[in-house]
């Protein structure tokens, strides 16, 4: 077996981990991340996408509150591409308690939320949709977050900084002598093959699997998988986040985020995060829930509905896990367990990622005799070449570079707004080499993707460059891309590619299937129906496979995987 | 007052309106926008389950097999007399198709699979699977609903063998995408043809025949495929692309001008709303106009607004399934839980895609009793219930077939 030998190995390529490996590389320190999936595989990839203010928290949880605040401010900072200043609303509707209003405000204050109460015409006058009947409104500053390029581009800059980051690689064991943990046995996914990670220090920070992992050393570490189901609508019928004014309960928020708008969530507790469904009811529940906002929030076309699972730490008695605190917590398990060599970072939300791994930084730093200060909070992140094509960075991306030390990759100009993609397309006159028209990606951010070494199969492609996750879901652009995929000329010369191309079409079909079901009806059957048409009619998808080929497996294709693989049933 | 409103201007619509027509009546077709001719690749599926016996048989078999399937609505006759009368219409617009109903042909697609299809445009003949000759396939960058190197690459694999390539554009006016349509376009300028002619003749190496995307030109397909064939020293042949498809819009093309020059009329993009009835005959359908509601009246109607996809057949989050035109009674299943079966690619599609107006022999809409609920209104197409004609690939087939009937049955009244 293969022994790799670093300081720090972090488990877990979501926001916490990408954010932690970019400190560690930082100050300096040697690191390697793995992640059983592709980047932002697991929770951060699946949730709604919402910048807090830190309004939602104010009163049940004041110190995730003030922590979602500060944070706030940083992140608009370091990763403008990434963010849309969408602004916020907190509103009282005729089913909300009244009186929660003026506790909200005053908790506001209390935990240094900024917040201004503003008038229901005002209100009216910037969202025409709402409902009219709300009585109080107070304005915050939500977002919209980008939460797969805010990953890929912290994975990014903790790569310029000497990070090791290997996607499909799944933990399969940690190597414990005595009360050390001193690496962990890695399987990489698409090759078989197994290697071993020696470290100093291990960083879990898994999120909801930081449980499974840290068993993996005999260490207990308690985290309540709970899911939240979140529907996305086809029209941005607001441009403003919108909360009601009351303690957070189920289907009471709406993001606007790039061309949907996303209204979550549920909060189930599930017994294992690798196995969860979608009710009906939930669905069901969310559109009722939307009316009381939106006054004919159903009859928008619903696009897909999906499901991700809150890491929440238990270390207190909570009556429901509503009541588990939003805050992180880093558990160090030499003084917790008497077990050396291993930290959990648990719970925490995606707004706090940077500030979880800075603590989480800052204990092993200390540990290792490293006195960097963390600098997260002032350098800028660069922008993915998935944003603008790969290419050398033209003048027009790279305007307003800063922090041009070592990095190469260009700098953000600015907040993300909505019509940015369509000017990008405008300014390029690239209309003619539009593969995905829906989320208007161009043919050179697909390739792009499909080039960067953690593509394995499409739904890569679609985290890199939210290819398909438009009103069609995929029904143009997966050929196009499916093709694209097949003509890259490294792959081309491989025997295996074409299997995998077809493998690759039929494996995203029935992704895009499994999450457009549970909103399927009206114009979006409709538009699966045409998904058929291209597919059976016109392609003949069902014939290839005719030819005995099996679904998975393929060198370098990692599609149905059991380690990765969300079992999703009724729940 | 009308004597006859066709509701739908898919191949059901179209075909009863031709019936209509050749039965002396001046039928008026009446669409909220085209049909499904339009998403579909011009090929006329009749049954496409692999069976030796051919889709005749096969479709013979299933007035036993599948009493409820909109097949065992028609006899063999029946069904061969509707494709000879459509084949004789294509012909006599100088865009033949062949094929026969005795043995499926498969043809290439652009992913490379080899589909079966009973009739096809002779434009397209050549990609014959069973035809000797190594194939070329060629596309341009600018396309992006057909990519040759994926398609040869598929057909390799299956023992075809086959080159992908591409073509340059000549020296293009200002232009910034391409459609299908633009290309089609394109291929009936006789200079573009001459240039993508020399191409293929460089490019054709030990190659016989020559695929291209189905773009051959709007109207003149036949003149403009002989001319490659003829540049480039090879059979050319199309292969249907990602939709807008252009052999549908020749199709729809061939079929308004005949309907038209037989005293029809058309009136696209005027979608039904509701209808009115006096016992037990429709007598008046409104449709949407921008200011007020558009009354029409008629003797007999004949409803061929298509399934889920053409728009016939619309579902909602509560789980209801609606006919659109005249709210008749459907045949659907029973709360969405029934709709799906649990993977996208099962073999027997979707319950939710069979929905659709149940009928007697003489396609009249029954409702949940089996009574006959206009007396005036015939149904053809995919607003019929009991076919998944996608999985099942015949939808064309069923269409032209069911829509003949309809059309004969009103006429004959």
């Amino acid at each position: 077996m293969q022994s790799i030998e670093t300081d720090v190995l972090v488990i877990g390529g979501g926001a916490t981990g990408t954010g932690c490996a970019r400190d560690l590389a930082m100050r300096g320190i040697r690191c390697i991340l793995v992640e059983k999936g592709d980047l932002t595989h697991g929770t951060t990839g699946r949730y709604h996408g919402l910048l807090h203010s830190g309004g939602r928290y104010v009163t049940k949880d004041p110190q995730s509150a003030t922590e979602c605040a500060h944070e706030n401010v940083i992140l608009r900072r370091i990763m403008p591409h990434c963010l849309e200043d969408t602004s916020g609303f907190f509103v009282t509707t005729p089913w909300d308690d009244p009186d929660y209003a003026d506790l909200f405000y005053t908790n506001c204050q209390k935990t240094q939320v900024p917040v201004q109460e503003i008038s229901v015409a005002e209100m009216l006058r910037r969202e025409p949709v709402l409902n009219p009947q709300i009585s109080r409104v107070f304005e915050v500053a939500d977002g919209a977050a980008d939460a797969f390029l805010a990953t890929h581009s912290t994975a990014l800059a903790a790569r310029e900084y000497g990070a090791d980051i290997r996607t499909y690689h799944n933990v399969i064991d940690l190597v414990r002598i005595g009360d050390r943990v001193v690496g962990a046995v890695v399987e990489d996914l698409r090759s078989g093959e197994q290697k071993e990670i020696r470290c100093a220090y291990i960083l879990n920070a898994a999120g909801a699997w930081a449980g499974k992992i840290a068993g993996l050393a005999g260490l207990t570490v308690t985290v309540v998988p709970g899911k939240g189901t979140m529907v996305a609508m086809n029209h941005r019928m607001i441009n403003t986040v919108v909360n009601r004014c009351k303690l957070p309960d189920d289907g009471d928020i709406i993001v606007p985020i790039r061309t949907v708008a996303v209204i979550g969530t549920t909060d189930v507790h599930v017994p294992d995060p690798d196995v969860y469904g979608i009710d009906a009811e939930e669905i069901q529940f969310m559109l009722d829930e939307g009316e009381k906002l939106i006054p004919g929030f159903k009859q928008y076309r619903a696009l897909r509905a999906w499901a991700g699972v809150r890491p929440l730490y238990k270390d207190v008695d909570a009556v429901s896990d509503r009541d588990i605190p939003r805050t992180y917590k880093l558990l160090d398990h030499a003084e917790r367990d008497g077990v050396e060599g291993i930290l959990s970072i648990v719970g925490g939300k995606w707004t706090t990622y940077r500030l979880m791994a800075q603590e989480s930084v800052d204990a092993i730093a200390k540990r290792l005799g490293n006195t960097n200060p963390c600098r997260t909070a002032e350098e800028i992140l660069p922008v993915p070449a998935t944003e603008y094509g790969g290419r050398k960075p033209t003048a027009a991306v790279a305007n307003g570079a800063v922090g041009s030390s070592a990095p190469s990759a260009p700098r953000p100009t600015g907040l993300f707004w909505l019509g940015k993609p369509l000017a990008d397309v405008e300014r390029k006159h690239s209309y003619g080499d539009l593969i995905c028209e829906c989320e208007l990606v161009t043919r050179e951010r697909v390739v792009a993707a499909i080039e960067a070494d953690s593509a394995a199969n499409l739904d890569d492609i679609r985290r890199d460059v939210r290819m398909g996750m438009g009103p069609c879901q995929g029904g143009f652009c997966t050929y196009r891309a499916v093709a694209l995929w097949a003509e890259i000329p490294s792959r081309r010369a491989n025997a295996d590619s074409l299997a995998q191309s077809s493998a690759l079409l039929r494996q995203w079909l029935q992704e895009r299937w499994k999450g457009s079901t549970p909103v399927l009806w009206g114009d979006q059957l409709r538009q699966l129906r045409l998904d058929e048409i291209i597919y059976y009619d016109t392609l003949g998808i069902d014939l290839l496979e005719e030819r005995g080929e099996n679904d998975t497996a393929g060198p370098g294709m990692v599609t149905e995987h059991p380690a990765i693989a969300t079992e999703y049933h009724k729940a | 007052m009308r004597d006859t409103i066709i509701i739908g201007a898919g191949l059901a619509g179209l075909m009863g309106a031709l019936a209509l027509a050749e039965a002396g009546r001046k039928p008026f077709v009446l669409a909220k926008g085209h049909g499904t001719t339009h998403w579909m690749g011009g090929t006329i599926d009749v049954w496409g389950a692999p069976d030796e016996a051919g889709p005749r048989a096969a479709v013979a078999r299933l007035a036993t097999e599948q009493p409820d399937h909109p097949y065992a609505l028609l006899s063999t006759a029946e069904l061969t007399a509707a494709l000879e009368r459509f084949r004789a219409l294509v012909a006599a617009a100088g865009y033949p198709y062949v094929g026969s109903l005795d043995h499926n042909v498969l043809l290439p697609t652009a992913l490379g699979a080899l589909r079966p299809t009973a009739l096809m445009p002779a434009t397209m003949a050549a990609g014959d699977a069973r035809l000797p000759g190594p194939i070329l396939i060629a596309g341009f960058h600018e396309l992006r609903d057909f990519f040759p190197p994926l398609a040869a690459a598929n057909l390799n694999a299956q023992g075809i063998a086959a080159r992908g390539v591409y073509l340059d554009m000549p020296p293009i006016e200002r232009k910034l995408d391409f459609s299908t349509v633009t290309f089609a376009r394109l291929f009936e300028q006789p200079a573009f043809r001459v240039h993508v002619g020399r191409q293929l003749r460089a490019l054709r190496g030990d190659a016989t025949r020559i695929g291209l995307p189905a773009v051959l030109g709007l109207h003149n397909a036949t003149s403009v495929v002989a001319e490659l064939q003829t540049l480039s020293g090879a059979q050319i042949f199309e292969i249907p692309t990602l939709p807008t498809s252009v052999p549908g819009m020749r199709l729809f093309t061939i079929f308004e001008r005949a309907i038209t020059a037989a005293g029809g009329r058309f009136q696209i993009g005027s979608l039904v709303l509701r209808a009115e009835s006096a016992g037990e005959r429709l007598t008046t359908i409104y449709t949407e106009a921008a200011a007020r509601e558009q009354r029409h009246q008629a003797a007999d109607f004949l409803l061929a607004t298509g399934g889920v996809a053409g728009g016939g057949v619309r579902t909602d989050h509560a789980g209801a399934v609606r006919e659109t035109a005249l709210g008749l009674p459907l045949r659907a299943p029973n709360g969405r839980e029934q709709w799906f079966a649990p993977r996208f690619r099962a073999e027997d599609g979707h319950p939710i895609f069979r929905a659709g107006v149940g009928v007697n022999a003489n396609l009249r809409p029954l409702d949940a009793a089996d009574r006959v609920v206009y007396h005036n209104v015939t149904v053809g197409g995919n607003a019929l219930a009991g076919a998944d004609a996608i999985r099942e690939r015949c939808y064309a087939g069923l269409a032209l077939a069911t829509g003949w009937k309809a059309g004969k049955l009103l006429g004959l009244v």
